[in-house]
């Protein structure tokens, strides 16, 4: 029974995980570049619901409004602080997205001081299924990411949009020469990224109640984590390496002789899951011609 | 490079240039005319410069990213100061005891290269990246958790600090050693290996080049070299606390490593000079209420100065006004040649035709310009 | 070429000369007294400003501004003002010793030390070469006062984990206890460690802990404690009220949380309604931030009025503190011997004078408590108040 709880709240975590983790290989896959800063934008969503809850109190209102503030942020960073470096090393742009993400980080606190804000954005209750119960959040959470993983693996696969991101992704060269217009096509992407890291904040608080400027920090970086372990550019993997990573980390923490470790345990089977395959899970293996 | 009889001497220049700093700032230091803030932050300075030296060889010339350059710090300077804080009790502060912990230090943290180099083996990339940022972290989070007895557990590993007169000029002299080797490193077969197989692994496998060993061998120099740097950490320090070794600290390296200019050592040395700088002094600058400015005016410069850079669309201007255009007209900074001028890392490991066009191209307009006329920067500099 | 060459020699060797000359030139000498020009008495003080910890380095610079801005109303120490500098470590040991050499050299003569531990064991040895007294609000590692220039004001971990297994040995042997505790965290760890030290064999104990990576998904945790009926919380404030807001229908709502002075600003956490937590909730302390009578109120009004609620905590209570209470020491120095202070002493002299002080008979009374004293270690002495922040649902009713 324990172990059940335990396996529930980790995959109410993993849901999280890979709610950002999708957010992260949808840019990673089309724009080839590590977006740092996709945790601060979680964080800029989380800021903007708690905003428009305090003035409106309606979560769904401050859900919309975080989605659009998120997505208007997400393109104007793209437009100022990327888009400039289409073209110079990928490293530049990881070095540009590491800046903007200092500088959300810097800006929030100047704004809404540093202290820790708790948003409760709705309390949902639990439902009990037999002796196990689980709270409603977590559903929600688990079936909105399922869902949009659907979504965006439908959307890749059918519209002429997702069909242009595939060949963007394939060889932006060539895509360019068949008359997709790379541009238009990589700010759609970081659009739809950075809704999918204001859904992120909204889960993130239903979950955990308490706000800060460093809250996109470390789920970031674990669910950067958690998509390379899915195949980074995947969006069935962005979920399955979620999920997976949410889990460890729950019986890790259930453990109290490991629990200490349990950043180190995540870490390694990170590790030892690319040893044994080189790109994830369901990562694409590409091959080099000379 | 050593060409028969014609020993260019810019090639020594930075060499020349550290030592005489060292001797000046040494100089002073020892006859106690230099204030603490100006040695700690001399410190500092060699400590970055040493890091951003070491991560240039694995990034910059071998073409991989790492973003766990700090866990081979953080084993140095755990391991360092243990050797420091032991040996100290019977041997004091000496510089026996220094030079046996950096030995020790460098050792160990050869030996994490080495087992890091491995996955680099199988691995490229991002998938190469996510795994150094994971071995940083677990790094982190071991030391995290050792006994009070052992290496300090949460509060950190006492260790002894050098005399803090001394301690910068230490830092410079292992900065100078650090340099010989990597820049010999890089100026011979086995440079040249290390950078073909950056440029096309394929290809360099091709013409018999044993990537296994010249991989290795950049990852172990590389951690050897950082975890030096982190016993002079642990010599400038009181406590080693492993929460400064975060993924954080690790970018904060691969920051300076790209903003010198990736594969340009002299750079990255630069660099690592002007950030260290910066942010002592924007620490120093904004106090009390104006503290919370320091980030966002690092975040901006870091912003605006990578995408001067780097954006291709500012490419002419760049090459109008820039540092070293200025410099070349107060004639300090030298110009090499030899070296391949574009001498950026290329990540899609297969250069498209174009661009391989384009590199090639480049190269032959600067060895046409140099039969020419010599160095080309001269006679603009003499107008 | 050579000719060359040289130039560029010539040129860089002179510009690094230029560069040295000019420090030489603004004054950076070796062992000098810094504050030989002062003209006012200068504080100095490291903290988070910015970054994960700023709330509590922000409330101690507010609030230590606050008591220096009350000193200079009424006067100052003899007419001479004093001045706070407050420099940012983000909670970055690596960050002390640039902060602590240009206050140093700025002309600071008495510091406050650094607000938390990691940073504080920086501190602690760096000021003892330069013999510069601190006086810390809350850097409360057992480590810090080690040396005979420091000094705290806070109480130390090892003290409150003694304190907390004591009360626990009397009242809950031979039953089961809740153990929450972030293990990567010097302040709670360090707590925790002497808590464990001192619990008496009878009393059993069920452990959780997260980590820094982790400081807000606590259902796991939760999951583990559901059943305890005391849950020891030696931790700070924000996960604190995360956890309780996530455990609140799974723990029994007679459960007792008790934890340190960390949990002090829970009350008034920002969004925060305690009332909405059925379990009781308790903290040993020296502050309550819910005081409603004292100096504990009056300091309360001040702060809330000038710099809003969301800073207040036990912290910058601590420092306020100790604000005045090293200018009552200078104070008392001062009116036993009018030589003994000048506004341009060094910090040495000003330390050996403040030492001779906090070693003596000299005690305080203010937010914190009444006839505060610090024995030779530099430990403060004074009575830790269990405050119950918020009694159970039931016992409301």
């Amino acid at each position: 029974m324990d172990f059940i709880t335990t396996l529930i709240n980790g995959l109410s975590l993993g849901g999280i995980y890979a709610m950002i983790a999708l957010g992260y290989t949808m840019v990673y896959g089309i724009a080839k570049m590590l977006n740092f800063a996709h945790g601060d934008i979680i964080m800029v969503g989380g800021y903007t619901i708690f905003v428009v809850l305090g003035l409106s109190g309606n979560p769904i209102l401050a859900t919309v409004a975080a989605i659009i503030v998120c997505v208007v942020l997400g393109v104007t960073i793209e437009k100022i602080a990327y888009k400039p470096l289409r073209g110079a090393s990928p490293l530049a742009v990881l070095i540009t997205a590491i800046g903007v993400s200092y500088l959300l980080q810097s800006l929030a606190q100047i704004i809404f001081g540093s202290a820790q804000k708790i948003v409760i954005v709705a309390d949902m209750g639990t439902v009990t299924l037999g002796s196990v119960s689980i709270s409603v959040s977590t559903l929600v959470t688990l079936g909105c990411t399922v869902l949009v993983m659907v979504v965006l693996t439908l959307f890749v696969k059918f519209t002429k949009t997702g069909r242009a991101m595939v060949a963007v992704s394939e060889d932006r060269g060539a895509a360019q020469l068949m008359g997709i217009n790379v541009n238009r096509i990589i700010t759609i992407t970081f659009a739809i990224g950075s809704a999918l890291a204001a859904l992120a904040g909204l889960f993130y608080l239903m979950k955990s109640p308490g706000l800060t400027t460093t809250l996109g920090a470390m789920p970031g970086i674990k669910a950067f984590t958690a998509a390379v372990i899915g195949g980074i550019g995947s969006v069935p993997g962005a979920m399955l390496g979620g999920i997976l990573l949410g889990v460890v980390e729950c019986i890790s923490y259930k453990i109290t002789a490991i629990a200490p470790y349990t950043d180190a345990i995540e870490f390694s089977i990170l590790i030892i899951i690319l040893l044994v395959k080189p790109t994830g899970f369901l990562g694409k293996k590409r091959r080099e011609k000379v | 490079m050593i060409r028969g009889k014609n020993i260019k001497w810019k090639d020594f220049i930075n060499y020349a240039v550290i030592a005489v700093v060292t001797i000046i700032f040494g100089s002073l230091s020892v006859t106690g005319n230099l204030a603490s803030s100006t040695q700690f932050l001399l410190e500092k300075m060699s400590i970055a410069i040493l890091m951003a030296i070491s991560l240039s060889l694995v990034v910059g010339f071998l073409g991989e990213l790492s973003l766990g350059h700090a866990g081979f710090m953080c084993v140095g300077a755990y391991l360092g100061g243990k050797v420091a804080a032991v040996l100290a009790q019977s041997m004091g502060n000496s510089i026996v005891t220094l030079i046996l912990s950096v030995l020790v230090g460098g050792a160990v943290a050869a030996v994490c290269g080495v087992v890091i180099g491995l996955p680099a083996l199988r691995l490229k990339g991002d998938y190469l990246a996510i795994v150094t940022l994971a071995f940083g972290e677990i790094v982190k989070s071991i030391f995290q958790n050792t006994s009070f007895e052992s290496f300090g557990g949460t509060l950190g590993l006492s260790t002894p600090r050098y005399d803090k007169k001394v301690l910068f000029i230490i830092g410079f002299v292992l900065v100078i050693i650090c340099l010989a080797v990597i820049q010999n490193l890089i100026r011979s077969k086995h440079g040249r290996a290390i950078t073909a197989i950056r440029d096309n692994e394929i290809a360099a496998k091709a013409m018999g080049i044993n990537v296994t060993k010249y991989k290795l061998l950049a990852f172990t120099v590389s951690a050897c070299f950082a975890g030096i740097g982190g016993v002079l950490y642990s010599w400038s320090n009181y406590t080693v606390q492993s929460s400064n070794f975060g993924y954080n600290y690790s970018i904060e390296i691969l920051v300076m490593v790209v903003l010198g200019g990736m594969g340009n050592i002299n750079g990255g040395i630069l660099a690592a000079t002007l950030i260290t700088y910066l942010n002592t002094t924007l620490a120093t600058v904004l106090t009390g209420d104006l503290a919370v400015l320091q980030n966002l005016v690092y975040a901006l410069i870091l912003i605006v100065i990578v995408i001067y850079n780097n954006s291709p669309a500012l490419k002419s201007f760049r090459e109008r006004y820039n540092l070293k255009a200025l410099l070349h007209k107060i004639k300090l900074v030298k110009h090499d040649p030899m070296r391949v001028k574009d001498d950026e890392a290329v990540w899609d490991r297969v250069p498209t035709k174009i661009a391989m066009d384009e590199i090639l191209s480049v190269d032959t307009k600067v060895r046409t310009s140099v039969a020419e006329k010599g160095d080309p920067y001269e006679s603009e500099g003499e107008d | 070429m050579k000719h060359n060459t040289f130039n560029k020699i010539t040129a860089v060797l002179m510009a690094v000369v230029m560069l040295a000359t000019g420090c030489l030139l603004s004054a950076c000498g070796g062992d000098k007294n810094y504050a030989a020009n002062n003209t006012e008495f200068v504080i100095g003080m490291s903290g988070p400003l910015t970054g994960g910890a700023a709330i509590y380095g922000v409330a101690v610079k507010n609030s230590a501004q606050m008591a220096v801005d009350e000193i200079n109303a009424a006067g100052g120490l003899n007419g001479v003002m004093f001045k706070l500098v407050a420099t940012d470590d983000m909670h970055d040991a690596t960050k002390v010793a640039t902060n602590y050499a240009n206050l140093y050299e700025n002309g600071m003569q008495v510091s406050l030390g650094t607000v938390t531990t990691k940073p504080g064991l920086e501190w602690k040895n760096l000021s003892v070469d330069d013999n510069v007294f601190f006086l810390t609000p809350s850097a409360s590692g057992d480590a810090i006062p080690a040396n005979a220039n420091g000094f705290q004001m806070c109480f130390a971990d090892g003290n409150q984990g003694k304190v907390a297994a004591d009360y626990i040995n009397q009242n809950f042997a031979g039953k089961t206890i809740g153990v929450f505790y972030k293990s990567d965290d010097p302040y709670s760890a360090g707590i925790y460690q002497q808590f464990k030290a001192n619990l008496s064999s009878s009393v059993t104990t069920v452990e959780a802990v997260f980590t820094d990576a982790n400081t807000t998904d606590f259902s796991t945790q939760i999951d583990t404690l559901k059943d305890c009926e005391f849950i020891f919380m030696p931790i700070y404030y924000q996960p604190a009220s995360i956890f309780m807001l996530q455990a609140k229908d799974k723990v029994a709502a007679n459960a007792v949380y008790y934890g340190c002075d960390g949990l002090d600003g829970i009350a008034s956490a920002e969004g925060f309604d305690i009332n909405s937590i059925p379990q009781e909730v308790s903290m040993l302390s020296h502050f309550d931030s819910n005081a409603t009578t004292g100096a504990a109120k009056e300091y309360i009004d001040k702060y809330v009025a000038k710099y809003g609620a969301d800073t207040l905590n036990q912290f910058g209570a601590s420092a306020y503190d100790c604000v005045y209470a090293i200018y009552n020491a200078m104070k008392a120095a001062y009116e036993a011997d009018n030589s003994s202070i000048s506004v341009t002493m060094s910090a040495s002299e000003l330390c050996e004078v403040l030492k001779a002080q906090f070693n003596g008979s000299f005690s305080y009374s203010g937010v914190t408590g009444q006839n505060i004293s610090w024995d030779s270690t530099g430990y403060v002495q004074k009575t830790a108040i269990r405050y119950v922040v918020k009694p159970a649902a039931s016992n409301e009713n």
